[in-house]
């Protein structure tokens, strides 16, 4: 409770840490802030050409498919891949001063769910200008899974950057682990067409239902399932409460450890 | 606030490994167990401390004591191995000035940032960044970008945004040497104010007179335990004998070593004294007189030195021969010729030339022994003195050396 509360003490330095990431992230290259459209945009272009041109999928309108569950994965990936550094990056700061320590994973988190939400724009920006169209009803479910995911991505972060100081190839693993981790879930095809006996890997992933649900939103424009949406919570909550029960006691020996 | 006390200390030790060599990834720390070797230091030995609200506290103590870990653990920079802290308000500290200060961002700008990771409020700041500003002293510049401040400036901006965090205790590490006289004064009496205003203060300082102005009670720390705590004035004055003795002792083993080591006795020494040299022959002759060479012999000069505390880095030892109109004619160093050489406990070192070609004259010898960064372990300024006596076929040979020639 304590640790809630001098959190939101120092909410301040969430929010200045979050807008320097934004600002700094894009500062001296030419096109600016715009990258943070052109990168979902390319990575777009390049997965529609290759599977609706090469490897034919057959999936009706592949690139709506496609974009709706890839900006929510690289959100959660440059989380997992980038957090994990929030520490180590920041140990100019942390051997030098007090302050709560899960600010910094916290805060980069945070920018990387701003960016995702920048991504959206240009999400919804092609579904007007296709005439794809929306169903309302269903994207009042939007924000919630949005919500969820970052628990999910912050829980995970949270783990990560505090076990990145102690050991430090654990950036590198993770790298490859995003890769794998983004084949093993429905971001390129969809959960249908899994085999039954690969089935449990993806019951097993906390992405899969987070993902189906983005689709479902979006390109299916129906409801997501509410009981997985319950679990998924409920699963976002834990990872959260593991992650900063594990974050607090490492975080003892961060500045003897960098 | 209920608590009486705002910090209390309880049977507090730390241990820091020392690493011989660390490695931190999944490699080296498999295949290279050796290197994951480390030794255990114990920085402080179970320290009590318990300071009341509104008190003044300042801890002395030579370097490597413990009391600038004591004070990162009072901060929670880092942890006790064992014991409590238990700290009742919030946290100021001067300890590092400017923290997560942005190069490119105005000083407006990072009086935010700085303050936001003091714990501040956006509402907070906004209310103090006047006070701020016109405490830094730095008028216009404040929305210049930080980078084109002078470290002084820079300082001071740090310095007045720490201190105007509104905190409960305030930790101060050594930095009341900030700026010019006048902003000194001026912390000085802030500091005075803030005092009066209740806020409890640790101040860590090698300045007495530091600390009897501010403090109301001194602790002195040795070796990881308090030595004596009370009344400034008197802990400052214990303190203030005690390493002059010890001056005075390392001083006095230095001058014996003079004596019995053979140096001329116009030499004069200086360095950290962490090694020294104690002996020195020039040839085969002893004596404190001068010596006389031979032009053309063997020119053999012996050294002796003796490590006092534990020196590990690579040492360059050096030799100048500089002629009595102060002329540079000779000089060597053996990190000049790429050996890493490192000392033992005592040793000796001999340099050889094998024919002195130096031309007649009086010439004395200047030795040292310096580390790669320039820190100066032992130079010792006429160390010794000879006389070069001519030799018949160079007469009339003028200059510094004698060089093979012909005349046709």
């Amino acid at each position: 409770m304590n640790k809630i509360k001098e959190l939101y003490q120092y909410r301040q330095m969430l929010v200045s840490l979050v807008q320097k990431d934004l600002r700094g992230r894009y500062k001296a290259s030419v096109l600016g802030f715009l990258w943070t459209f052109i990168n979902p945009l390319l990575q777009l272009v390049i997965y529609t050409i290759v599977f609706s041109m090469i490897m034919r999928s057959g999936i009706e309108d592949f690139y709506m498919f496609l974009f709706v569950a890839l900006v929510p994965w690289i959100f959660f990936s440059s989380s997992l891949v980038g957090g994990s550094m929030a520490i180590v990056t920041g140990q100019d700061l942390v051997k030098k001063i007090y302050f709560p320590r899960i600010v910094l994973p916290i805060s980069y988190v945070i920018s990387c769910f701003v960016n995702m939400l920048f991504s959206f724009l240009v999400i919804f920006a092609v579904i007007f200008i296709t005439g794809f169209g929306v169903n309302l009803y269903a994207l009042l479910f939007l924000p919630i899974v949005m919500v969820i995911e970052l628990l999910l991505a912050l829980g995970i972060s949270l783990m990560t950057s505090a076990l990145t100081v102690y050991f430090r190839d654990l950036e590198h693993i993770l790298g490859l682990v995003s890769m794998m981790w983004m084949y093993l879930s429905p971001v390129v095809y969809p959960m249908e067409w899994v085999p039954e006996r690969l089935l449990f890997l993806f019951h097993l992933n906390p992405m899969s239902p987070i993902i189906a649900a983005y689709r479902q939103i979006l390109y299916y424009k129906k409801f997501p399932d509410l009981s997985t949406m319950a679990s998924a919570v409920v699963l976002g909550l834990v990872f959260v409460v593991l992650g900063s029960y594990i974050f607090d006691k490492l975080q003892k020996g961060f500045v003897e450890e960098m | 606030m209920k608590e009486e006390f705002s910090i209390e200390v309880k049977d507090v030790r730390k241990k820091f490994k020392i690493y011989y060599d660390k490695g931190n990834s999944l490699k080296e720390k498999t295949l290279f167990r050796k290197r994951n070797k480390y030794e255990d230091h114990w920085v402080l030995k179970g320290i009590d401390i318990s300071i009341k609200k509104g008190e003044a506290v300042g801890l002395i103590g030579r370097n490597g004591c413990g009391k600038s870990t004591t004070l990162k653990l009072i901060n929670r920079i880092m942890y006790p191995t064992s014991g409590t802290i238990a700290v009742h308000g919030r946290v100021s500290s001067l300890i590092e000035l400017g923290a997560g200060f942005h190069q490119d961002m105005s000083g407006r700008e990072n009086i935010y940032t700085n303050a936001a990771i003091f714990g501040m409020t956006k509402d907070e700041i906004d209310e103090k960044i006047e006070e701020i500003i016109q405490f830094s002293e730095l008028g216009e510049h404040i929305d210049n970008p930080v980078r084109t401040y002078s470290s002084g400036m820079y300082m001071r901006l740090g310095f007045s945004v720490a201190i105007n965090v509104k905190a409960d205790i305030l930790l101060i590490d050594e930095i009341l040497a900030v700026g010019d006289v006048s902003f000194q004064k001026k912390c000085f009496e802030k500091l005075q104010e803030i005092k009066s205003n209740g806020v409890t203060i640790v101040l860590v300082s090698h300045s007495m007179g530091q600390i009897e102005a501010i403090c109301d009670r001194a602790i002195w720390l040795e070796e990881g335990e308090i030595k004596e705590e009370g009344k400034p004035s008197i802990v400052g004055t214990h303190y203030n004998s005690s390493m002059e003795a010890e001056r005075l002792g390392k001083e006095e083993k230095r001058e014996q070593k003079v004596l019995e080591g053979g140096f001329a006795d116009k030499s004069s020494r200086i360095g950290n004294g962490k090694a020294i040299y104690t002996k020195i022959r020039l040839g085969d002759e002893t004596g404190k007189g001068m010596k006389t060479l031979q032009m053309y012999d063997k020119f053999e000069l012996y050294l002796e030195y003796e490590m006092l505390e534990q020196v590990r880095e690579a040492v360059d030892f050096r030799i100048c021969i500089i002629r009595n109109d102060g002329t540079q004619c000779y000089g060597s160093s053996t990190m000049g010729e790429k050996q890493e050489r490192y000392l033992g406990k005592q040793g000796k070192i001999s340099f050889v030339i094998d024919r002195l070609d130096l031309l007649p004259g009086r010439y004395r010898l200047d030795i040292s022994m310096k580390l790669r960064d320039g820190t100066i372990l032992d130079y010792i300024y006429f160390a010794q003195e000879f006389y070069v006596k001519e030799k018949k076929e160079c007469i009339g040979e003028f200059g510094i050396f004698s060089m093979p020639h012909q005349w046709e």
